[in-house]
């Protein structure tokens, strides 16, 4: 019994290491295309990140957008992107297209704001949750950016459009459309703290 | 027994008479009534214009601004009641004879939450309340009022724009 447990140990484990050798192999291998791809990734994030800003000049400026109010033929609360081409601020929704001169644009105000997560069909449905269970589903929210237009047209009548749009997006807009010959009332936005 | 039913019905015939006649006449006197003091006089006027709200000394944000204004003309569109609803400064307004004006200035803002008034169901309200004058092309006053636009339990923020301009919308088609 003595003699018997040894022998049986030491030729499986003799046995496990031979097999086990391409095992260890594969395994090396894997951690190493692993480990090489996480130490080239920045590298390429860092390339890519470089050429962002050459595409960013050369791409016209849009972004989705809720047209809250003041779209004239297009309906309100619709979506639809809006974008800077050219000298204008074009918002294109429901198959219509809504253009404005940032030349004729009075003033270029950003604001923000909240919407609910679950809007909709969703939030009806939520409605008949028992217990008052529907004000849960009202916690979930985010913020948003809304960014409010004045415009006059060529018969100089007064206009306005309010859109609605992801944070941080309302203000590249309105930047944009200053640089354009915009006039603007709010006051520029401080320098990004360099630290 | 006999004359004891008889009795009964000459008292009752008499009162479920005069009561079905009251009810009968009731709603036509109250249609009467309420025709008189609604609409004293209707005016009559092709044309409206309506010009930018004015916020006063109100801090009222841009976005609330522009969506009391853009409201105010999808509203008074609506209503039916003039041929032409002109916007603030368009220049085809100025060769309407009886064009009348409409002016809004803020009086008081409060902004609340969606978040809150969703959740508690009795906080974050957002309200406001604008003086509304309408005049005629002399400048006579025909409307001035203090109009509140809210939004209570759920909705936007905004939406008290839309409740505020749906009240001018009323008084818009009561007074023309």
């Amino acid at each position: 019994m003595r003699m018997q447990n040894p022998v049986v140990s030491d030729s499986v484990a003799t046995n496990s290491c031979r097999e086990g050798r391409p095992l260890i192999w594969t395994r090396g291998l894997f951690l190493a295309v692993v480990s090489t791809s996480l130490m080239l990734s920045p590298v390429l994030t860092r390339g890519q990140a470089a050429d962002k800003p050459q595409m960013a000049a050369s791409a016209v400026l849009q972004a989705p957008v809720q047209l809250v109010v003041g779209g004239q033929s297009i309906k309100n609360n619709s979506k639809g992107t809006l974008s800077v081409v050219g000298s204008s601020l074009q918002l294109e929704a429901d198959g219509k297209k809504f253009s404005v001169e940032a030349s004729s644009i009075l003033d270029v105000t950003t604001n923000k704001d909240t919407r609910q997560d679950v809007t909709g069909a969703g939030h009806l449905a939520a409605e008949a949750i028992p217990y008052g269970g529907s004000r849960v589903i009202s916690l979930f929210s985010h913020q948003i950016d809304v960014l409010t237009v004045e415009f006059r047209d060529a018969n100089d009548a007064y206009h306005g459009a309010v859109f609605a749009m992801a944070e941080g997006k309302a203000a590249s807009f309105r930047k944009q459309l200053v640089a354009l010959g915009a006039k603007t009332t709010a006051p520029p936005e401080p320098a990004p703290d360099k630290k | 027994m006999k004359h004891h039913s008889r009795t009964v019905n000459s008292v009752a015939l008499p009162i479920v008479l005069s009561c079905a006649l009251f009810l009968m006449a009731g709603p036509l006197m109250g249609q009467q009534s309420s025709s008189e003091s609604k609409s004293p006089k209707r005016v009559s006027a092709s044309s409206i214009q309506i010009e930018a709200p004015d916020p006063g000394h109100v801090p009222l944000p841009p976005e609330f601004r522009i969506a009391i204004y853009e409201n105010l003309i999808l509203q008074i569109e609506k209503t039916g009641k003039f041929q032409h609803v002109y916007r603030s400064g368009d220049k085809d307004a100025a060769n309407v004879p009886d064009l009348v004006t409409l002016r809004t200035t803020a009086q008081a803002f409060t902004e609340g939450s969606q978040k809150e008034r969703e959740v508690t169901t009795v906080k974050g309200a957002t309200s406001l309340t604008v003086n509304v004058r309408i005049t005629d092309h002399a400048g006579q006053s025909i409307v001035d009022r203090d109009i509140k636009g809210k939004v209570v339990l759920s909705g936007e923020n905004l939406d008290a724009t839309y409740d505020f301009s749906k009240k001018v919308a009323k008084i818009i088609r009561e007074t023309f």
